[in-house]
């Protein structure tokens, strides 16, 4: 019978395409890779991937090995024997067991699996989850310093507000947060649901309207945790010094996130960006975010500017405040866009953008200005300024800034001219 | 009597012409469609369950292909980062209609075909319990298939600029569904999505009808109409599965009916079931969607289960092993497929004590799918394994099933599933089950009953590149999938950026679906010409074990001509091969066999769902008079239900007669 040939045939096709597609990518070290986990929920979630992955990989083993051998060995050799197979109806025994093994090998998995869910739902109850058990940049309230740090995720379509309610702070799409400390997120959703994933840092969990969701997450361990891993022995000060050097050569990083979720048109586009830093860097970022942008371009005051731009506006020449000019006027961007420390920028329907030009990503994380040093290409970031404010119907289809009930850019009539665009851009890279 | 004989009774060479009966007249005083010679009208007015097999078989066939296409758009999409072949609306209309279309009007009707045609035959009945409502089921079906992918048509108007949303929805304009085959609360609600969402409401709603009318009748059908002898315990294991999917059916989709009619409710009333800003709880319909969808999982996989318990025997030319635990195991896959639904929404924020029981219980419906795995290995340890194109395929459904087990293993540990929850990995887990496993069980039911429904033989070897092509496209597409989930990548996004290390596994898969679907593309071609074929089948090509062998190759409209009397499991078999107190008896009846009359009113009641469907989701949209017409639809439901009673049952009697050499 020339069907074992023809199986064989198939044999040699199904390992050759298969190890080809094993050699076309085996890279796990990627940019939102779920095996290079960069903190104690994710590196949980991981183990215990890892653990299913062993005892599937046996059964598959065991079971397929079986299955393989039984096909072989008991197929109709059609040697002339006609005769009838001896007509077994099961083994009560066999199958008896095959269940108890069957059980016994899940047992591996949910023991395991129950300690995961009660690690990864709640943030550890100890004094190093507080706020104020670290946190050593300006005075908290006692409310605050006894709870841990918040940040709060809120969703939109299709992009990402996050608030840090203990520090009075409001970024988007880009989110800093130091190292090493246990972080509650909570989880908001404005119009539909999105799904928060980090996927170095922690596996998903959705932004739910009308639902208070939370979840904790951590990049690096804890001091602590760390040196309990290493089993490390010195002094506090080696043990300092090595453990920040821990962090700068793993953990200190650019995150990639992204919405998991299925939230309409643009889902594909909402990323968002996480920035891990060292607690000085932290309370440095947090410092400049509160204080905003306290001057107006060159140098003047916001008085001084406003008293200009009401009065006299056409003395206020050049590219910067040309385009400040169109982003309070004509281009209607305040209305929904704030800018710490401008007095009139205050919109809140969409994405804060206090300091915005030094983030490395704008549209949620859909175009990038991000040089391998962790500085921003500023060439790349005027480009993509300018391709958002004239393309944002195609580079977010659906979205509220082209057509917002009167209020988008898609909405003007004239449409913003090349030239004015590239003056918005300009101020734009201007906050900084 | 003797063998010879009985055989002769279940199956006789001489019938009685059909040509020659005159149409009946009904209560109501109007002729009956019955023996028209017109093969138009005596397709849509039959009631016989093999007639609305095949029209079911045909039907699904279209919609794999169509279902199959939109992938293959998917697909081709996502061949390389930042692709713009298709704009995202597009792609999330796609992507929504792939999946509604597959498991809605693909995969249940093709179960439906297989119940329809061999249920009756396994258990040894003339026809199913109710041929009518059978028939109304076929019909229902189809409306509710053309409601759902009417958008299609306003799309393409819409695309040339002839058509735009008004009214309740004005501004929307995705008349094809775009939320997902899910449909999440809150982006099903008219703020976000527009007519769309109205037509796949109402075309769900009405496939819930078929199924549920479908499901009471093949309940009954098992239960009353089982050949005297016919135990439960010696009914074939597919017509148990079909039996566990009805129940399941008659439970799961009550809750996706009153979840359908609360969002109807909230978009065309304006009522708050689902609405933040009016005090509704949009989480409240992911628990209500999921109470369906995952015993949905299980009616959709248990009837491929059973198709492989029947194949796998009769190759191996051994019964099956461990069948009342294989049976057994069925119901418990049906019975905790209950308990398992919140393990759909391990990351909605369950909270600890739900998390870990949904995580337990998922990881325990593990034991009894692998139960039918053992069992499946011990029923061709001993056999003499024949491999025929049903073997073929069942073979390979054990192996592609038993991976899809293996990731759902891994998706049953919560913390691992935040990972893997609507990512790539997602998707390669289900694809490895729906066509790893049940597409390739139903390929193999295919291979294995065809011959017997239509009565002619495949022909040539082109089933061997059917299943090398399958499987291994369905291995290219899929294998790489784990690591792009595992990589980051999201579900349901119509593109991506490069340097996510996601390029290289996406052009993989491309190429794979494309093998995958020149693989489906001969099935079809094989399947044309084993109905071009000359060659016979006969009655019984593989040496089968079950009752449905037993009857002529296509069975005739009355099945056997005496009812059989059953004294064994794999009846069939025992009355070739087994002791003589095992063969199959008949039940002496003078009185002829009683068929039931056709009818136009199934027809007619089902086709009004069309106007009642399109008018409601056309009047979303804005269209005039649409309320008028859903109205319309709903008197000729009635007319059409009202008439059915009063024109009465009907039937007429065949007398077969014995061949008398």
């Amino acid at each position: 019978m020339d069907i074992m040939k023809k199986f064989k045939v198939f044999c040699v096709w199904f390992t050759g395409l298969l190890s080809l597609l094993l050699i076309s990518g085996c890279d796990l070290n990627t940019r939102m890779s779920t095996f290079t986990a960069k903190g104690p929920i994710a590196e949980t979630q991981l183990d215990l991937f890892m653990l299913t992955v062993w005892v599937t990989g046996f059964i598959f083993l065991a079971v397929g090995g079986v299955y393989v051998y039984v096909v072989i060995r008991f197929r109709d050799k059609n040697d002339g024997d006609e005769s009838i197979p001896s007509q077994g109806h099961g083994n009560p025994l066999v199958e008896l067991g095959l269940i108890g093994i069957s059980i016994l090998l899940l047992v591996i998995i949910a023991v395991p699996t129950l300690q995961g869910i009660w690690y990864t739902h709640e943030i550890p109850d100890d004094e190093s989850s507080l706020l104020g058990s670290w946190y050593t940049n300006g005075d908290l309230s006692e409310a605050d310093a006894n709870e841990p740090f918040i940040i709060r995720a809120i969703g939109y379509q299709w992009w990402w507000e996050f608030e840090y309610p203990q520090l009075g702070i409001t970024t988007s799409n880009e989110m800093v947060m130091p190292a090493g400390r246990p972080i509650h997120i909570e989880l908001r959703s404005v119009d539909v649901i999105h799904s928060f994933w980090l996927p170095k840092i922690a596996g998903k969990v959705d932004l739910i309207p009308g639902r208070a969701n939370s979840m904790w997450i951590q990049a690096g361990d804890t001091i602590d945790a760390w040196a309990n891993k290493v089993g490390f022995e010195g002094s506090e000060n080696e043990r300092q010094v090595a453990y920040e050097q821990y962090l700068e050569e793993e953990i200190y990083d650019y995150y990639y996130g992204q919405c998991a979720e299925y939230c309409g048109d643009s889902h594909a586009r909402m990323l968002f960006r996480a920035h891990v830093v060292n607690d000085e860097d932290f309370y440095a970022w947090v410092n400049r975010m509160n204080e905003g942008h306290t001057e107006a371009p060159e140098g003047m005051t916001w008085e001084e500017w406003y008293t200009l731009y009401d009065e006299t506006p056409e003395v206020l020449t050049g590219d910067i405040h040309e385009g400040l000019k169109l982003f309070m006027g004509r281009a209607k961007c305040a209305t929904c866009h704030a800018v710490k420390g401008n007095p009139r920028a205050v919109g809140v329907a969409g994405p804060s953008l206090t300091y915005l030009a030094e983030r490395h990503s704008i549209a949620a994380g859909w175009l990038n200005h991000r040089n391998e040093d962790n500085t921003v290409d500023s060439e790349a970031q005027l480009v993509n300024f300018i391709k958002w404010i004239k393309h944002t119907d195609e580079v977010k289809p659906g979205n509220l800034m082209w057509k917002a009930k009167g209020a988008g850019i898609g909405e003007l009539d004239p449409l913003l001219n090349d030239e004015e665009i590239r003056k918005i851009s300009l101020y734009l890279q201007s906050l900084q | 009597m003797s063998t010879t004989n009985t055989t002769e009774v279940i199956n006789p060479s001489v019938h009685h012409d059909l040509a020659e009966l005159k149409p009946e007249i009904s209560d109501l005083g109007l002729k009956r469609p019955d023996h028209s010679k017109n093969v138009l009208i005596d397709w849509l007015t039959t009631v016989d369950h093999k007639k609305i097999g095949l029209m079911y078989g045909a039907m699904a066939l279209f919609f794999l292909l169509v279902g199959g296409l939109e992938a293959l758009i998917i697909r081709t999409q996502l061949a390389v980062p930042e692709n713009d072949l298709i704009s995202a609306q597009r792609y999330n209309q796609l992507f929504t209609m792939h999946g509604t279309t597959m498991i809605f009007l693909a995969i249940m009707p093709l179960n439906a075909a297989f119940f329809n045609f061999m249920v009756p035959l396994q258990i040894g009945a003339r026809d199913v319990a109710f041929p009518r409502i059978n028939a109304f089921s076929l019909w229902a079906f189809v409306a509710g298939a053309l409601v759902i992918n009417f958008g299609w048509l306003l799309q393409a108007l819409e695309m040339f600029g002839l058509f735009s949303a008004s009214g309740a929805t004005a501004g929307k304009n995705d008349f094809v569904p775009a939320m997902g085959w899910f449909g999440y609360a809150p982006i099903t609600s008219t703020e976000f999505t527009g007519a769309g969402t109205d037509f796949w409401i109402m075309g769900l709603q009405i496939l819930g009808v078929a199924s549920l009318s479908a499901s009471l009748n093949f309940i009954v059908t098992i239960i009353n109409m089982r050949a005297p002898g016919m135990k439960m315990m010696r009914l074939p294991v597919f017509t148990w599965m079909t039996l566990i999917v009805s129940l399941l059916i008659i439970f799961a989709f009550p809750a996706i009916t009153v979840a359908l009619i609360q969002l109807m409710f909230d978009r065309v009333f304006g009522t708050n079931f689902f609405s933040v800003a009016g005090g509704g709880q949009p989480i409240l319909w992911q628990h209500l969607f999921w109470i369906f969808g995952h015993p949905e999982v299980y009616i959709l996989v248990l009837p491929a289960m059973g198709i492989v318990s029947e194949v796998l025997p009769t190759f191996s030319r051994k019964p099956l092993f461990g069948y009342a635990i294989v049976v057994f195991s069925g119901a418990v896959i049906g019975f905790l497929g209950f308990a398992v639904w919140s393990h759909h929404m391990f990351t909605t924020g369950l909270g600890k004590i739900a998390t870990a029981a949904f995580s337990l219980l998922t990881m325990a419906i593990a034991v009894p799918t692998g139960v039918k795995i053992f069992n499946w290995v011990g029923t061709l340890w001993g056999g003499k394994i024949r491999f025929h194109a049903p073997m073929i395929f069942a073979i390979g459904f054990v192996w592609m099933f038993m991976l899809g087990g293996f990731s759902g293993i891994m998706h049953s540990s919560a913390p691992a599933d935040a990972q893997q929850q609507d990512s790539y990995f997602v998707i390669a887990h289900f694809h490895y089950v729906a066509i790893g496993g049940i597409l390739l069980a139903i390929i193999s039911g295919i291979y294995y009953w065809l011959p017997k429904m239509i009565g002619k033989m495949w022909q040539g070897s082109l089933n061997i590149w059917v299943g090398i092509l399958t499987v291994v496209g369905l291995n290219i597409t899929f294998f790489p999938m784990h690591f792009l989930g595992l990589l980051g990548q999201p579900r349901r996004t119509h593109t991506y950026l490069s340097g996510f290390g996601w390029e290289s596994y996406n052009m993989v898969c491309t190429i794979g679906s494309y093998i995958l679907a020149l693989g489906v593309l001969l099935l079809v071609v094989d399947i044309i010409r084993c109905f071009r074929s000359k060659q016979l089948a006969g009655d019984d090509p593989w040496d089968a074990r079950t009752l449905e062998w037993a009857t002529s190759s296509p069975p005739k409209v009355y099945n056997f001509a005496a009812t059989p009397v059953i004294n064994a499991r794999d009846a069939y078999w025992a009355h070739k091969y087994g002791p003589e107190n095992r063969k199959l008896g008949t039940v002496e009846e003078s009185h002829g066999i009683h068929m039931p009359s056709q009818s136009w009113m199934p027809l007619i009641a089902s086709a009004g769902f069309i106007p009642l469907g399109l008018g409601l989701s056309m009047m979303q949209a804005g269209v005039p008079y649409m309320g008028y017409v859903s109205i319309l639809g709903l008197v000729i439901i009635a007319l059409g239900i009202s008439l059915w009673a009063l024109e009465g049952p009907g039937g007429y009697h065949l007398h077969p007669k014995k061949e008398t050499n």
